[in-house]
């Protein structure tokens, strides 16, 4: 079986709105780089099969797959999309490539977010509408319902939860891509508005507006089209529940399941050694550090040492969220995932200018749904094709 | 992109849409029973799977651990646990409520799940995780078979 590589590479955005481009334009400018990027391929000829990522009530349409050939220039050709993140899609794109029939296939997930008018009421229309709908309220509860049996389970302590805020916020500056970089202080974290207790505003990523594609290549292919190739060692997905009645509301067992099926396949057995740094989802900080606990980067509640020590910091001994994160570049919807992976190719090329990571060669991209989803995904790329 | 320079957003061109959609939920066997039980006899449900012993609540019509069919109910009384809380200062448009309100997930006994309800009757801070609280149902006329039958868990005094 082929080798899969990501080959090309095109971003816009993220900025908290982005007034002056429709979403098909967003997506537009942003494969134009990607196909650039990707020695210039031509889409209306050189691509086997396009995959993007969206979500109908995200969109306002119903059936938004319909939506999206046009400004990838891939009318009349092979396009689906994945109701899920972009990392769900990378999924997807690396097993089309894989069966042989495929050699260059396009990925794409975007945010418009900025033109959902009432983005809570979507969130709670994806709440169980006999169970929990009718309770009303704002969906967001269920991150501070979540926080809360996690700090009592593991001891974590809300000064490590809001020092996530301070780090990512802080690493964004350095990211050209971010929409939140912001030198702040862990006081002014703690003192922010409490939203869900113990959840607080500035822990809460904001919304961001943008769109990433990327371009993927088998081995044959991908030699020919760039010299830094990024090589795809290793996906993954799970979903623990729907129900919130019977999910584990410590862990983050989902991504427990999509890191050991990521993992596997790459030949990771040990993480913490193999793997130089890491992009996840930090939608709320303390995602942070459940996410990392259940990516096996370390022991149930030991993430907040791993950050109180330095370990996790860009100069640390595993970096994570150099780019910012959610935190520092927006909650960009299905393109959340497409972030992280987006950091993780450019942290693998050496591209990465201020905010390089010296000597990467192994990088993991991780993603979360958002509430009140228990659905993740996790990449393992690597530079180095063994 | 625009040629020219744009110094204010609101001019950006944008169609103003709703999507208006209704539905009706099917409750099904099980949901129906639950609901129909704190209806009329103010009492929560479980449904129990004979061949591993596991009860869920809510009820459910099969097992996901053994795929069987859930056909016995167990009474799981009006009393439960605080398994986790939130306190909520935000409603539905992010704007801060006047009083904020306490969500929680209850568990009753060694039943599996529990339920996703309010809190009443006390005040945020007084409020911990593992505290035995009751349910408190709506007067039996104004009862319609809803979750929001049972009007909040309050502390046990």
């Amino acid at each position: 079986m082929s080798e899969v590589a990501i080959v090309g590479v095109g971003c816009v955005g993220f900025k908290s709105i982005m007034p002056e481009l429709s979403y098909k334009e967003l997506m537009f400018e942003a494969a134009v780089k990607a196909y650039e990027d990707a020695g210039g391929i031509n889409p209306r000829k050189d691509v086997d099969a396009f995959v993007t990522c969206a979500e109908d009530y995200w969109e306002g349409f119903s059936i938004f797959d319909e939506f999206v050939p046009d400004q990838l220039g891939a009318v009349l050709r092979h396009l689906f999309t994945v109701s899920g993140d972009g990392l769900l899609g990378l999924a997807n794109a690396y097993m089309l490539i894989k069966t042989g029939h495929f050699d260059i296939v396009v990925l794409e997930a975007h945010s418009k977010a900025s033109d959902i008018l009432t983005f809570y009421d979507i969130v709670a229309f994806a709440m169980d509408p006999v169970m929990v709908r009718p309770l009303g309220g704002n969906p967001y509860y269920i991150a501070g319902m979540e926080m809360n049996r996690y700090l009592c389970e593991t001891g974590t302590t809300i000064e490590q939860c809001a020092q996530v805020v301070v780090k990512n916020k802080r690493n964004a500056l350095a990211n050209p891509y971010a929409a939140y970089g912001a030198n702040i202080t862990l006081d002014q974290v703690l003192w922010s508005e409490p939203c869900f207790y113990p959840l607080k505003k500035l822990e809460i990523s904001p919304l961001s507006d943008g769109c990433v594609v990327m371009v993927l290549a088998s081995e044959k292919v991908a030699k020919k089209l760039t010299d830094t190739p990024i090589w795809v060692e290793g996906v993954g997905w799970a979903t623990e529940t729907p129900n919130l009645e019977t999910r584990d509301w410590g862990r983050a067992v989902y991504t427990e399941l999509a890191a050991e099926m990521a993992y596997k396949t790459a030949g990771i057995t040990c993480p913490s050694r193999e793997i130089d740094f890491v992009e996840l989802s930090d939608l709320f900080a303390y995602k942070e550090l459940q996410h990392l606990e259940a990516l096996k980067l370390c022991k149930y509640g030991e993430a907040g040492m791993l950050l109180e020590d330095g370990i996790i910091t860009k100069d640390g001994d595993l970096p994570v969220n150099v780019s910012g994160g959610c935190l520092g570049m927006g909650y960009a919807l299905e393109a959340s995932g497409m972030q992280r992976l987006l950091e993780v190719v450019l942290q693998l090329r050496g591209k990465a200018e201020g905010r390089q990571i010296p000597d990467a060669e192994v990088g993991l991209a991780h993603t979360w749904r958002g509430i009140p989803t228990a659905t993740g995904a996790v990449a393992i790329l690597s530079n180095i094709k063994e | 992109m625009s040629l020219e320079k744009i110094t204010d957003p609101r001019n950006m061109k944008h169609w103003l849409g709703h999507m208006e959609t209704d539905y009706r939920y099917t409750l099904g066997i099980a949901g129906e029973r639950f609901l129909n039980e704190i209806k009329e006899n103010a009492r929560i449900m479980g449904s129990k799977c004979k061949k591993c012993g596991v009860i869920y609540v809510p009820p459910r019509m099969y097992c996901e651990e053994c795929f069987e069919k859930l056909e016995e109910w167990v009474d799981l009384g009006i009393n439960g646990e605080v398994y986790t809380y939130t306190v909520a200062y935000l409603d539905r448009e992010g704007k801060r409520l006047a009083e904020p309100v306490i969500y929680a997930l209850i568990t009753f006994g060694d039943a599996f799940g529990g339920l996703v309800h309010k809190l009443g009757e006390v005040k945020p801070e007084e409020v911990w995780i593992g505290m035995p609280v009751e349910a408190v149902f709506k007067p039996p006329y104004e009862r319609k078979g809803s979750i929001t039958d049972i009007k909040y868990f309050k502390p046990i005094q």
